[in-house]
């Protein structure tokens, strides 16, 4: 094939995701010619999540994407923890104030609805979406800069100086450019696999008490959800289903030979749990990988001609469920250092050194640091996700039924349930390592 | 601290009373409410080496696969439905001697959520 005849363009995204269509949509707008190269049939086919999204990320990519009509499920109006014992819930959320607003800081959302639409604002200012097409490798030059990228379809050499990397957690493209010299590790990712459970919307309401469709709750689950290993569940309302689901270390399911939907079934039978999706009917059920080693696992960012953003760098927090947002931004920054390199004709991994120094200068880098002990902190303390929860369901119940009992001997009875669980010392050491681990000391 | 690999791989066991509170869910009822492109030609995930297999003791991949993409055959080889496979990623890095080979489906096959 002589020059001539080559596929050009001046940027190439790989995966039409959170970050890849964040990406696109930003060099798009700028007057470059994209390329945005999806492996699925249409964007969001490949792609799960719980889940709630974060407007702050998106505006900061669209700032005017109500008037977009994205396709939310319901505003996150409650939101916060249950904690789940083998017979009772607690449950510890917030609502109103701060969530009752418009826009509200997250909708929760399915990515089958949202994935393509997100795609659509890029493909709007001109971003080309090639779907069903899965990038192979890289094409690159004598002196091993990225120039492009090699397609399983036939003929499917895309040349752009330069590539930006949003393939999701399977970072396979990733390794293959050498930024990271390992797999993922099966201690530093969780399996998380869920069911949308179809309910009327008028039950829903109901049964989670939300005043009407323009409320909904997210919550993570604690507890007994996971069998006293770490991990977490989570449920959100949509408009006229419920995702339920938990996510859990691989390592833990390898090592106890644990089958996810066996474990996703208990959780869905729990007394606290079942009344809530009686009747449902199963709509979808699924399971992906979140990235949790955070920054212990973060890749090389950048190198001649390439950048990695989202899930494919391992940038989620895991605590809060957070990857939407910091897969939206990275895309964004990753597109403004591309454009940047345009305007000088440089593409080199000196000038996209700038990525990183632009997710240092934003929350990303910051809040992955300060979190980085968060996973560890869970694979050493295991008693943060089963003995706390039934101790706090304990302590409650009696708080609420014990009247008529000297106060001191309540909080006797308390502390004494929870020191039969744990020794109160390291019950505060815990304690203790929990808070530093979340603020990164 | 994390998994160990290959002969070092260490299985552990709940509680009994724990183990016993697990259903046994059929995991096929679950897999009729995914869609997908089914790739007649290409298979994107096999066994590298089946001798491999034979020495691993647990097979964990029998379990911790969300799909149950992994049987034991009658032979004892294990078989692999990769036409059920949601492409988490979970047995590329979860089998602990490395011995799953693991690609993409090819642009356009596979799942395809509806939700999601
Ligand atoms: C069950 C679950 C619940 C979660 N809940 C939340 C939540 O509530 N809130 C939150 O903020 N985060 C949540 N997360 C995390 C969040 O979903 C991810 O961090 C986010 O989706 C990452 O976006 P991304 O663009 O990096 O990757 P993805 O969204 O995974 O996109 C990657 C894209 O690249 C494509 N692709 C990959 N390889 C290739 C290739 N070689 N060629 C072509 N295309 C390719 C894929 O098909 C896909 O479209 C959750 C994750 C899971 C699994
Ligand atoms: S694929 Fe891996 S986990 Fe499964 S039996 Fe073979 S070696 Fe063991
Ligand atoms: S990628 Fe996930 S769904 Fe597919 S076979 Fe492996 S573990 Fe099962």
């Amino acid at each position: 094939m002589n020059n001539a005849e080559k596929i050009r363009f001046d940027a190439i995204v790989v995966g039409a995701g959170l970050a890849g269509s964040a990406a696109a949509m930003v060099l798009a707008r700028e007057g470059l010619n994209v390329a945005l190269v999806e492996r699925g049939q249409k964007p969001g086919g490949k792609n799960y999540f719980g889940g709630a999204i974060y407007t702050h990320a998106i505006a900061e990519v669209l700032p005017d994407f109500m008037e977009r009509r994205p396709p939310f499920e319901r505003p996150v109006t409650e939101a916060g923890f249950w904690f789940l014992a083998e017979d009772g819930l607690t449950r510890a959320t917030v609502q109103g104030g701060k969530l009752d607003v418009e826009p509200a800081d997250a909708y929760i959302t399915l990515r089958a609805d949202f994935d393509p639409w997100w795609a659509e604002q890029a493909q709007d200012v001109g971003a080309f979406l090639i779907p069903k097409t899965t990038v192979v490798d890289f094409i690159r030059d004598p002196a091993g800069q990225v120039i492009g990228v090699q397609t399983d379809r036939p003929q499917g050499d895309i040349y752009a100086p330069v590539v930006i990397i949003c393939e999701g957690v399977n970072n396979l493209l990733t390794q293959k450019l050498g930024l990271i010299d390992h797999d993922l590790e099966p201690s530093h990712v969780a399996l998380a696999f869920k069911q949308v459970i179809s309910l009327p919307a008028e039950t829903i309401n109901a049964r989670f008490g939300l005043p009407d469709n323009d409320h909904g709750l997210a919550v993570s689950v604690l507890g007994d959800v996971s069998l006293g290993l770490p991990g977490m569940g989570f449920v959100y309302t949509n408009k006229k289903s419920v995702s339920v689901g938990l996510g859990m270390m691989l390592d833990k399911l390898a090592e106890y030979r644990l089958r996810p939907y066996d474990i996703l079934q208990r959780y869905l039978e729990h007394p606290a749990i079942a009344p809530l999706v009686k009747d449902g009917q199963l709509l979808e059920y699924g399971g992906h990988l979140i990235p949790e080693g955070g920054y212990r696992d973060m890749p090389q960012l950048y190198t001649g001609g390439a950048m990695v953003a989202g899930d494919a760098a391992s940038m989620v927090n895991a605590l809060h469920w957070e990857g939407t947002n910091m897969a939206i931004i990275a895309g964004k920054l990753a597109a403004e250092t591309a454009i940047d390199a345009h305007e000088r004709g440089d593409f080199s991994a000196q000038t996209l050194s700038a990525y990183e120094s632009r997710l240092r200068e934003g929350f990303i880098l910051k809040d992955l640091k300060q979190y980085r002990n968060f996973a560890k902190f869970l694979e050493t303390h295991p008693e943060f996700m089963d003995v706390y929860p039934d101790f706090l369901n304990d302590a409650l119940g009696q708080f609420f039924s014990a009247y008529g009992k000297p106060k001191r001997e309540l909080f006797q009875n308390i502390f004494g349930a929870l020191t039969h669980r744990r020794p109160l010392f390291r019950a505060v050491g815990d304690m203790i390592s929990m808070t530093r681990s979340v603020m990164g000391l | 601290m994390g998994m160990k690999y290959g002969d070092a791989f260490e299985a552990k066991e709940l509680p009994q009373d724990l183990k016993e509170s697990l259903p046994d869910v059929y995991v096929d009822d679950l897999l009729m409410t995914l869609k997908y492109f089914i790739d007649e030609e290409k298979a994107h995930l096999w066994i590298k080496d089946h001798d491999v297999c034979e020495r691993c003791e647990d097979k964990p991949c029998l379990t911790f696969c969300p799909v149950g993409v992994y049987k034991l055959g009658h032979d004892g080889r294990i078989q692999v439905a990769h036409q059920s496979c949601v492409e988490c990623g979970s047995c590329r890095v979860g089998c602990p001697y490395r011995n799953i080979g693991w690609e993409l489906p090819r642009g356009g096959f596979g799942v395809a959520y509806k939700f999601g």
